[in-house]
């Protein structure tokens, strides 16, 4: 099954907006993870042949480990791959799980609002500090940007996947996984 | 306050609710009591990106690019082959293979899941055909592979590091001796198995196919040669030591055996990023967590409530084993390292124990849990993996618990068998 771009369930302007979202969220993800790898591994080599380390690596892995952390939330909850203990769940008959689902879906999505909210007002406030990185000099609440983003979009995921469990009849994980083992892939 | 968080989180995780909703609902819950409303929450925020942000956190998804680079590659197929070579006609040889190649495989990968797929796919298929039953052969994948996370490199060693502040190379480095220890028994359990049951041996390789075989996996082999003996000789830290494992893999793979192109790398970039922020979003909640219910003092009312400052340093021990035993039963072994940890970290510091000898009990146990009934979690990748049912899966798993509780028991009692290696290296 390939990951990349399923159609958004919302339609016209806003579901092209979605889409891209999700394109971005796995631009994110790859591009961090490969930048972290040239950083780390740029840095073992200075260090081992150069006797030099660079000042910069461990805060910008910091600032990409924050961007992985919550782009790749939001992806996770488009693809229905967040860790859950789903072995009583998955025991009980169609109906109660779909009832289930949709009360799952709304106390994460709240949730998320919520954490949306609060790292608002935590950025805010570490802007009003001044506080800048001491080896990039960049102020720290701009590295911090992504966390209300990625909370709000997983939060509108989990949403937009509570919207789909009452209107359709099969029971939804996410926006356009159904919900079971059969075709999920395996990684680890 | 203890009691009301408990049970808000547990009733939240048996419900199915992601893993990152109970711990967050549950340090809101905190944060909300201890400072009587929500004016507080910004700074739970800010605990959480604390969590995430630790400079050796960066090991882990250094780790897993590694482990995906060679599992899409030919390296983990070329340590299997080895393994076959050398062992494969001895009787049982099959299983006894599996129990080793799964522990070498565990030296390249922090993962158990990793390892099921890798070892237990091409390894399977051929025990059934050799007269296996495939109850024991699932027993054998599932718990073998739990291996995997004693042998460094760990997630779960590296995330307990982080939150108890404990070096992660001294826990690596104690996770070796265990590791071994559980290898040799399963290999001697899948021998008397082989004997009992008159499972017919394999022919043996012959010395050409032997050299062939190994003239294949040496470049393979240079990982554990690189995470051990870097690790051990003291020339990388974890985080170095998994870069330097990226770089080996990413040559490897591309550059020597011409497996993957640049455009499969873009792919398991992806793909790493997304295990790793899953992980992560956990590993910042957990902070959260922590850090609300250290403050409260809610570890002290809980070990208090429990008697366990009566009970000595192997008491305290047991009673730790215990705990993270029955939380991987049911729960993902991160979360149960996240959440128990910081309430057991009090009375640990208070008996003296060495923190190096807790994280390698605690990552046994979380071994063993995650592979027992009923909701042992690589019971479930297996489930997945292998399409097969629930019943068959847990059938032949108990013997296999048995010889863990042994290793359990004698850890507590000679903890030398894991800090023999950490005090020949770091002391």
């Amino acid at each position: 099954m390939t990951e990349t771009d399923q159609k958004s369930m919302l339609p016209g302007f806003l579901g092209w907006i979605d889409t891209q979202i999700g394109r971005v969220e796995a631009v994110i993800l790859a591009v961090g993870v490969l930048l972290m790898a040239v950083n780390t591994v740029g840095n073992v080599i200075g260090r081992f042949i150069f006797q030099y380390s660079f000042f910069f690596t461990e805060e910008v892995n910091s600032i990409i480990i924050i961007l992985i952390t919550f782009a790749g939330i939001g992806y996770a909850a488009r693809h229905g791959r967040h860790i859950r203990m789903s072995a009583i769940y998955d025991a009980l008959p169609t109906r109660t799980r779909k009832i289930m689902m949709i009360l799952i879906t709304i106390i994460t999505a709240l949730t998320m609002f919520a954490l949306c909210y609060f790292s608002i007002g935590y950025i805010m406030k570490v802007a009003a500090s001044g506080r800048v990185l001491p080896a990039l000099q960049i102020p720290v609440y701009m590295t911090f940007l992504w966390v209300p983003v990625g909370f709000a979009i997983t939060g509108i995921q989990y949403a937009l996947t509570t919207v789909k469990n009452i209107l359709e009849k099969d029971v939804y994980l996410s926006t356009y996984m159904l919900e079971g083992y059969d075709d999920s892939e395996i990684e680890i | 306050m203890a009691i009301k968080i408990t049970t808000i989180m547990i009733v939240l995780l048996l419900a199915g609710l992601p893993m990152m909703i109970p711990l967050l609902l549950g340090s809101f819950y905190g944060f909300y009591e201890l400072f009587g409303g929500i004016s507080k929450m910004d700074f739970m925020v800010q605990q959480m990106l604390a969590g995430i942000r630790p400079a050796s956190l960066i090991a882990v998804p250094m780790f897993i690019l590694a482990a995906e680079i060679m599992t899409r590659g030919q390296s983990a197929t070329r340590l299997i082959d080895l393994v076959m070579q050398f062992i494969g006609h001895v009787r049982g040889g099959l299983a006894v293979s599996t129990a080793v190649a799964c522990t070498l495989f565990g030296a390249v990968s922090g993962s158990t899941q990793a390892t099921v797929v890798a070892v237990g796919s091409p390894l399977r298929p051929r025990m059934l055909q050799a007269g296996y039953k495939d109850s024991f052969v699932l027993a054998l994948i599932i718990n073998a592979s739990d291996i995997a996370f004693l042998i460094p490199p760990s997630i779960g060693m590296i995330i307990y590091g982080v939150i108890s502040s404990t070096s992660i190379s001294e826990l690596f480095i104690a996770g070796v001796g265990p590791g071994l220890l559980l290898m040799v028994l399963f290999s001697a359990y899948s021998m008397i198995y082989a004997t009992i049951n008159k499972v017919p041996t394999e022919p043996k390789a012959s010395w050409s196919e032997r050299l062939v075989a190994t003239r294949k996996a040496i470049w393979p082999l240079g990982f554990p040669v690189i995470i051990v003996g870097g690790i051990y000789g003291g020339i990388f830290s974890p985080t170095e030591a998994a870069a330097a494992c990226v770089l080996y893999a990413l040559i490897l793979e591309i550059g020597i055996f011409r497996s993957l192109k640049l455009r499969d790398i873009y792919q398991i970039a992806k793909s790493t990023g997304l295990i790793t922020a899953v992980v992560f979003i956990l590993v910042g909640a957990g902070a959260a967590f922590s850090w609300v219910i250290s403050f409260a003092q809610i570890p002290q009312e809980i070990l208090g409530a429990i008697g366990i400052t009566d009970m000595g340093p192997k008491g305290v021990l047991a009673v730790i084993s215990i705990s993270f035993f029955i939380g991987c039963m049911f729960v993902d072994p991160i979360v149960v390292i996240l959440v128990l940890v910081p309430i057991f970290a009090p009375v640990v510091q208070s008996v003296g124990l060495d923190p190096v000898l807790v994280g390698t009990i605690i990552t046994l146990q979380v071994a063993i849990g995650s592979a027992t009934p009923p909701f042992g979690c690589d019971i479930f990748t297996a489930i997945a993996v292998f399409k097969r049912p629930y019943a068959d899966v847990v059938r032949g798993i108990f013997p296999f618990t048995i010889i863990l509780a042994a290793v359990s028991v004698a850890l507590i009692f000679f903890p030398q068998i894991a800090l023999f290696a950490r005090d020949l290296a770091f002391r």
